[in-house]
């Protein structure tokens, strides 16, 4: 509409009166959209209603390779989960006897109980979070413990930069060890009370 | 006084606006839009996703394995199922597999056993090294299967990959 009105102002101005065509007036032209709106609500809805939004969310795993020879650990830097049969939760840090977390604050106490044992500083860095699990546990309890383990991680991470290391004169860098393993039979019957 | 009704001959909208608006939303779809892959129209089963909570990192796109653990939604089995992404890898996948007839060569996602499934990982792995893995599986599984496929990937070297999850509260 605006194009129709430079150049009707174009046309009246005295210096270009060259031409002898005179400039047709438009005022109020107009075009029937309704057939290019019908067209477009119609491709817009099919859009609209085929599209899927996100991609699934993914979580990164990593799992320890395969060894022929056993690799030697300390108990004390040692810090396992169990997972029984019925989806109830244990830890216990290095030998110590099983306790039992309420699947209610289940994901509350793994970030705490895993933030607090990594951080500690002969522990640092040193830390293996073992993660054991029944094979008969349901697989979206294990993935939940997963979340909590992977939310303590993100604090630790982050307590740990701030840290400055006396070696390098850096800030600290955090080295994960984590394994996830079928339940052993001895340490099911340490649990299978509880 | 009755009030005198005015002649209403020709009466237009502009309808201008309206097309614009309507314009911009077409265009953001069209270019949103991702169609459903051919093996997830044609499978008979959904996954209800483990759920966890809100993060930003997705699924990989290209060149991706996936190791479908699902749970049969008529006859109520748990399944492997695998899917491969690149069309020519799958292509050279799905030939090294002895057994399989016509129409299991030409879909994108096949149903087998734990040994079947080992040796698809094995000859992804030869095919494209850095192929990149996951496992989407129900969460109301036991854990055994999820294990089973671990296990797999741990022997073929596959020690990073990917559980398909879903975010809370959706």
């Amino acid at each position: 509409m605006s194009g129709g009105g430079e150049g009707l102002s174009l046309g009246a101005k005295p210096k270009r009166g060259n031409s002898k065509r005179k400039v047709k007036k438009r005022v109020g032209f107009r075009i029937d959209m309704t057939p290019l709106v019908d067209i477009t609500f119609l491709l817009l809805t099919f859009f609209m209603l085929t599209t899927t939004m996100a991609a699934p969310q993914v979580m990164e795993m990593s799992i320890p390779p395969e060894i022929t020879e056993q690799v030697e650990v300390k108990a004390s830097e040692l810090l396992s989960f169990f997972v029984r049969d019925d989806g109830e939760l244990f830890f216990a840090m290095g030998q110590d006897e099983p306790e039992k977390i309420e699947s209610k604050e289940m994901v509350k106490k793994v970030k705490e109980i895993s933030i607090r044992e990594n951080l500690k500083p002969e522990l640092e860095n040193k830390l293996i979070v073992g993660l054991y699990v029944s094979t008969e546990a349901p697989y979206g309890e294990i993935v939940s413990i997963l979340d909590a383990l992977n939310q303590a991680e993100a604090v630790i991470v982050d307590k740990l930069s701030k840290d400055i290391d006396p070696e390098t004169g850096k800030p600290k860098e955090r080295k994960r060890r984590f394994t996830i393993a079928p339940l052993l039979e001895d340490q099911l019957n340490q649990i299978k009370e509880l | 006084m009755p009030k005198v009704k005015k002649k209403r001959v020709g009466f237009t909208i502009d309808m201008t606006p309206l097309v614009d608006i309507t314009f911009l939303l077409l265009t953001f779809f069209m270019f949103t839009a991702k169609f459903k892959s051919d093996a997830e129209s044609q499978q008979k089963f959904t996954i209800q996703r483990p759920k966890v909570t809100p993060d930003t990192t997705t699924i990989p796109q290209n060149d991706l394995a996936v190791i479908k653990v699902a749970i049969d939604s008529v006859t109520l089995d748990t399944n492997y199922y695998y899917e491969l992404s690149n069309e020519t890898d799958r292509e050279k996948v799905w030939n090294s597999i002895e057994g399989l007839n016509e129409e299991q060569r030409s879909s994108p996602q096949l149903k087998v056993s734990v040994e079947v499934l080992n040796q698809l990982v094995q000859n992804t792995r030869l095919v494209r090294a850095n192929t990149k893995f996951a496992i989407d599986a129900d969460r109301r599984l036991r854990f055994k299967w999820i294990d089973d496929a671990m296990n797999i990937l741990r022997k073929n070297k596959a020690t990073v990959f990917n559980f398909v999850t879903e975010k809370e509260g959706m």
